[in-house]
């Protein structure tokens, strides 16, 4: 019960102080008469994002809508066909030791600098952005879920050797649960990479989208929509990070959770 | 040398075995240049004087460089700062935990056109996009070593008087190194990351830069060779990280 109640008293505390940066935020907009070309305030923000008649440039449902599809289908893809290698990689030992090594390396180059180079392969448009934000994000879930398929007690895998269990036994009663910690840290990390990748996209290779949105508003110096564009960006993200956890806490009830994205 | 040498002789193998099979598979499907340049090609195209030279690699290179090193210097030095503040005082803690956290939670790349805007063209807007990038990885796991501390062994050292400064010298800092580095080496890659896409998006110079103007004329090996040595610099990057976690943690087993 304590717990609970300390527990509400931080998120009370975090959402005040967020809440006291916002309104500090509008009212130095104010106070200090900032151009809004330079700063926006909040409101102004909120107000061009909910209230503004929508023309050409502005159809907030078309471009929400566009990223939103960007960031799903790729984190889908992601999840889908990089868990999928990973228990390729982790079924023989060999495969593992000789892949594993050369995608951490892969992981820890700037993958994002590919993304001309699909734009020049697939031309302008969304499956472009898709498959930016597919690599970007694909290499954390294959190393997270591969390590995770692998850390295994050996003990225990001795154990049910002589047991005789099946290699199909082993995988499924004690590799995949062992495995589901990692595998959703890989799964967070690739929410946040997916809206990273769809965004860097929509900056170079898009007419639609969020980050279209915030590059062109860029261009004719209109800030309010590119805070707009971040607002509702940054909600996407957070859903899609929460909905990971939510999915975590349901698969593995016994297992205490992290609690914040990035 | 040796040990080094047996470490990473697989991870060259694969590495090699993958530019030969590129080469093949260009050459003999006769691949357009435009579409995928043969790994030799892009290797010409870096190092062959007559072809090289028109693309000033020496200028790309010191702008990308410069912007990662500027930038990764603010990040550690600002992120430590920030970390041993929010540490130190409870009050700072207090106000400045949750703004973290929020812009932690954001995809902090979107925000690059509006440092655009504010900073204009060059090597600044590019520099503040990584910071901003780098920046959040260091504290958090700063903090998050600076607490890290066995309650016993504090309650060890009050005992025996030992000052907040002491503690914090002699305990917390200490103890929080394998944490700090672990942050510096996220924020290293997290760097050239974001230097290379202010550069995609707000640059007249740079690898980045390169690559964008590249795909805009369909020139496509120097993209590849942009790729080649943006690796290369954030690997001695992450290396370098990598020597001074060692020499100043000697006690830390090497992973």
């Amino acid at each position: 019960m304590g717990k609970v109640v300390r527990k509400l008293k931080d998120h009370y505390q975090t959402s005040l102080v967020i809440f006291l940066f916002f309104v500090a935020w509008q009212l130095g907009v104010m106070f200090f008469k900032i151009p809004e070309f330079i700063l926006p305030s909040p409101l102004a923000a909120l107000d061009h994002l909910l209230f503004k008649q929508p023309d050409a440039n502005y159809n907030w449902p078309l471009q929400i809508g566009t990223t939103l599809y960007e960031v799903i289908v790729s984190f889908c893809a992601t999840s889908v066909i990089g868990i999928a290698l990973a228990i390729v990689i982790a079924w023989s030992r060999t495969i593992h030791d000789l892949t594993l090594p050369l995608f951490i390396f892969v992981n820890s180059l700037p993958i994002i600098a590919l993304a001309p180079i699909i734009l020049l392969w697939f031309g302008y448009g969304i499956l472009t952005n898709v498959l930016i934000a597919f690599l970007v994000s694909f290499f954390p879930i294959i190393i997270n879920t591969a390590t995770g398929l692998n850390a295994v007690d050996e003990d225990l895998l001795d154990l049910v050797r002589y047991l005789h269990a099946s290699k199909w036994q082993i995988f499924f009663k004690i590799r995949l649960p062992n495995s589901l910690p990692y595998l959703f840290s890989g799964l967070k990390i690739c929410s946040t990479m997916c809206v990273v990748g769809a965004i860097v996209g929509e900056f170079i290779a898009s007419d639609r989208g969020l980050g279209y949105i915030i590059i062109n508003s860029q261009y004719t110096m209109d800030t309010p929509p590119i805070f707009g564009a971040l607002i509702v960006v940054s909600i996407i993200g957070v859903a899609l990070f929460e909905v990971v956890s939510l999915l975590e806490r349901l698969l593995m009830p016994w297992h205490r959770p992290e609690s914040s994205p990035g | 040398m040796n040990a080094f040498l047996k470490k990473h002789y697989k991870k060259a193998i694969t590495l090699l075995g993958f530019l030969l099979l590129w080469q093949l598979v260009v050459t003999v499907f006769q691949m357009k240049v435009f579409i995928l340049p043969s790994p030799l090609t892009v290797f010409a195209h870096l190092f062959a004087p007559e072809i090289a030279t028109k693309y000033h690699w020496l200028n790309h290179i010191r702008t990308t460089l410069g912007e990662m090193v500027v930038s990764f210097s603010v990040t550690a030095l600002l992120g430590v700062g920030v970390a041993v503040a929010i540490t130190w005082s409870r009050f700072l803690r207090g106000i400045i935990m949750p703004i973290i956290a929020l812009f932690n939670s954001l995809p902090k790349i979107a925000l690059a056109p509006l440092f655009l805007l504010w900073f204009g063209f060059g090597m600044l807007p590019n520099i503040m996009i990584a910071v901003l990038i780098g920046f959040f990885p260091v504290v958090i796991n700063t903090a998050a070593g600076l607490n890290a501390v066995e309650e016993d062994l504090l309650d060890l050292v009050r005992y025996l008087h030992a000052s907040t400064f002491q503690v914090f010298l002699k305990i917390r800092l200490p103890n929080s190194l394998p944490y700090i580095f672990s942050g510096f080496k996220i924020s290293a890659t997290l760097c050239v990351v974001g230097a290379i896409v202010g550069e995609f998006i707000a640059s007249t110079q740079g690898l980045g830069y390169l690559i964008k103007s590249s795909q805009g004329t369909m020139d496509t090996p120097p993209m590849f060779a942009s790729l080649i040595l943006i690796s290369a610099l954030g690997l001695s990057f992450f290396g370098m990280i990598s020597l001074i976690e060692r020499w100043v943690m000697p006690w830390q087993g090497t992973k």
